[in-house]
């Protein structure tokens, strides 16, 4: 069967990166699994209890980096109550236990204890990179220990995650022996650091590229920090509040002017009106600008940045940049790929932005792949256009803030539009639909959307038809998750078959009954369906027929978990 | 679903019959979230749901609606929009700063002008930003209070009324503490001081 030794398909096999490729070699005949098995260094687990770690260390020993996802999507939201589950410890645990090398670890949505953060500190000698998305539970004295222990740390990065601050001083915690970050993230953090050992170590790191600050360092010690890593590619302004008469001012100015080689700038958690003037030197060479955080940006400080801003690739903004706005963004920003544009205000501002700046930045942005859109309404016409122009969608997400509304020219629901949307662009992988919607649009994403791989859907459709369009059609389909649509029983039992070859399925608000998840779980031993009963009342005791309100399945070789908390129930 | 799709369209008595086979009154969660919500002085029965989704409330089905009303509502489980709570609550605290923007305009009077200005003290930081937008506002200069008047005629000095009513020279106290006790600013000519 095999026609070179071992040692030249593993050579090949070096070639071989990405995951699925990987997973595609693997399957190949029983010898390529055993070598692909031990010359794997990364593995990405998209559901954390879809496996043991333990199972997963035996099969690949050779683990140098590992990916982990925990709870679902509609975490986020605040959907999935607390405690729900995807703990790290038994992963950090297990790893440490084995002889596993680890050297990188990237969680998302996990929940990670300081005592995981410490164990992980101690016992892996070369750990290199820690990045955490949307994960809690922990405090500073976790990242007080990683930053004492991980000798040759070179990537701290937390984003968005929900720390909860010990004030003790955890930045302080790198030794002086620490010279080899490259990335240090913590714009996230709420509380204090020590200034002067921020600025030592960044003085002592040579090889720092990217720097995000929190919003409790002040401009001038951002001006000091610059000074000392003109070599920064990639910065997060914690505070920008200054007087622009100030020296402090002219002093960044004059900073700013030397550090040519920023090409990616976010943060301005705190900025003061009118002071962004400073920074329009860098502006012409970013390529990736996020300003999701900077509510206090007014719309047209914002479009005058934007003038100053021809080579970006990668824009987040607020809505406060208006249709007008995103028109100049459509002239200026030729080489877009990727926009997303957040509400300023939970309901969104009806000045902001609607169908005419999305359409504007369609006509002027040919190369858009990725789109996040919260806007006040929508129109199928827009739709239709936009789809027309921008081809090469890969994700289309779009919210219109207010739920089930129709196209507000022809009152009619966005069915047509969205159809337009998956039949032009065929690269489809991720799609997110608002506004009003009946099962016509579930029938067109069944017929024409076959790459798309994850389908985000709220207070759509009429009937379990719509699920069952999108079930049957979309063979590539890995994530579903859906809330507030009148998808019943019929719908999740018709083809039963279908979750195994997903990752996951979401439904909360719909129609599904406790029988049928009960009949779900009988028929298909390998999948966990979890119910969510977050009723307060002591009889808990649950009948067929009772509706389901939050349901939550997945496929598992690991069996139902031992971690649940006592509302969820595994059937 | 279906009394949610027709108060969604409330302009429109939507046509499209939407053959849901729900009975709302089966379903516990669709009531309406308890009168305590702090948006809502109103009782409100299904039909205002929409007023409420323009109102900007949570109009999360969950078993929050279950549970009865409390005085101090449980933490608000805003789910809709989706947006990431880390980056809703960085809104919320924006959006009562943005809606009433803080501000302290003060009357200004110039030495011998009878008709006075107005100026938002929060939109400096500092004496100096004050003192240049005075000194553009009335076209003179303005002496900082320790340098000599050279030609004490033509230059004019900032002076301000405190909580006390008493008048004081501006530049003394730090910023904020002057924020804190300014009433009114006037100018005066600078030989009067």
């Amino acid at each position: 069967m095999n026609y070179f030794p071992d040692e030249v398909i593993e050579h090949i096999f070096d070639y071989v990166v990405s995951h699925r490729d990987r997973n595609a070699l693997s399957l190949v005949c029983k010898s390529w699994y055993r070598i692909e098995r031990f010359t794997r260094q990364r593995v990405f687990i998209g559901n954390c209890y879809s496996i043991t770690p333990e199972r997963l260390i035996q099969r690949f020993p050779g683990l140098k980096s590992l990916t982990l996802k925990g709870k679902p999507h509609f975490a986020d939201f605040s959907l999935v109550p607390y405690d729900w589950g995807g703990f790290l410890c038994p992963w950090i645990e297990a790893l440490a236990k084995s002889r596993v090398g680890l050297e990188e670890l990237r969680l998302k949505r996990m929940v990670v204890s300081d005592e995981s953060l410490e164990l992980l500190s101690r016992s892996f000698t070369h750990f290199k990179s820690l990045v955490l998305v949307s994960c809690e539970g922990f405090t500073t004295d976790g990242l007080a220990a990683i930053a004492a222990n991980c000798r040759f740390l070179r990537e701290l990065d937390l984003q968005e995650n929900e720390v909860e601050d010990h004030k003790g001083q955890w930045l302080s915690c790198f030794p002086d022996s620490c010279t080899s970050l490259v990335s240090l993230n913590f714009a996230c953090l709420k509380g204090e650091v020590s200034l002067g050992a921020l600025e030592r170590l960044v003085a002592r790191s040579p090889n720092l590229k990217s720097l995000k600050l929190n919003r409790s360092v002040p401009l001038d010690a951002l001006q000091r920090i610059m000074m000392r890593a003109p070599q920064l590619a990639d910065l997060g302004i914690g505070s920008f509040v200054h007087d622009p008469d100030s020296e402090a001012y002219i002093r960044l100015k004059n900073t700013i002017l030397k550090c040519k080689s920023i090409t990616s700038l976010s943060g301005f958690l705190e900025v003061a009106p009118h002071c962004l003037a400073a920074i329009y030197p860098i502006c012409p060479n970013l390529t990736s600008l996020n300003l999701s955080y900077a509510a206090g940006i007014q719309g047209s400080e914002l479009i005058k940045l934007i003038r100053h801003c021809g080579k970006l690739q990668r824009l987040w903004i607020m809505d406060c940049i208006g249709d007008k706005g995103l028109g100049v963004v459509a002239m200026t920003c030729k080489d877009l790929q990727e926009l997303r544009v957040f509400p300023s205000a939970p309901y969104g501002n009806p000045a902001a932005v609607t169908e005419k700046g999305l359409v504007a930045i369609s006509m002027g942005c040919p190369k858009l792949h990725s789109l996040l859109y919260f806007c006040h309404q929508m129109t199928n016409a827009a739709l239709i256009t936009v789809a027309k122009n921008c081809p090469n969608f890969i994700r289309f997400r779009l919210c219109i803030l207010e739920a089930l509304k129709p196209d507000p020219d022809t009152l009619e629901p966005l069915d047509e539009g969205f159809g337009a949307i998956v039949q032009s662009c065929r690269r489809l992988r991720r799609l997110s639909l608002s506004g009003q919607l009946t099962d016509q649009v579930f029938l067109y994403i069944g017929m024409y959307a076959e790459q798309l791989e994850m389908l985000s859907i709220a207070f759509a459709g009429e009937s379990d038809k719509g699920m069952l369009y999108v079930l049957n059609g979309c063979k590539k389909l890995r994530k579903l998750e859906i809330r507030d649509c009148p998808f019943g029983n019929m719908a999740l039992l018709t083809d039963v078959g279908k979750y195994e070859t997903m990752r996951s399925l979401w439904m909360s608000s719909c129609e599904v009954t406790v029988g049928a998840c009960k009949l779900l779980a009988k028929k298909m031993p390998r999948l966990n369906v979890e119910i969510f009963n977050e009723n307060e009342q002591e009889d808990c005791s649950l009948e067929d027929g009772q509706r389901v309100e939050k349901m939550y399945l997945y496929r598992t070789l690991a069996g139902k978990r031992k971690d649940a908390p006592e509302y969820v129930w595994t059937l | 679903m279906g009394t949610l799709k027709q108060i969604g369209a409330p302009q429109t008595q939507s046509s499209s019959s939407s053959s849901s086979s729900i009975d709302s009154n089966n379903h516990p969660s669709r009531t309406p979230p308890p009168p305590s919500s702090p948006s809502s002085s109103v009782c409100r029965n299904r039909t205002d749901l929409s007023t409420d989704l323009r109102l900007g409330l949570s109009i999360s089905p969950s078993s929050q609606s279950e549970s009865p009303f409390n005085s101090t509502p449980r933490e608000e489980s805003f789910d809709w929009p989706p947006i990431k709570s880390i980056l809703r609550s960085t809104l919320v605290g924006k959006q009562s700063h943005l809606s009433q923007r803080p501000s302290l305009f003060v009357k200004v009077y110039m030495e011998g002008i009878p008709i006075g200005r107005k100026l938002n003290l929060l939109a400096h930081y500092s004496y100096d930003g004050l003192v240049k937008t005075l000194g553009h506002m009335f076209r003179t200069i303005i002496l900082c209070p320790n340098s000599q008047p050279l030609n004490s005629g033509s230059f004019h000095v900032l002076t301000y009324e405190d909580q006390e009513g008493d008048w004081m020279m501006v530049g003394d106290v730090p910023w904020e503490m002057f924020l804190n006790s300014v009433k009114r600013l006037k100018i005066t000519r600078a030989d009067r001081c």
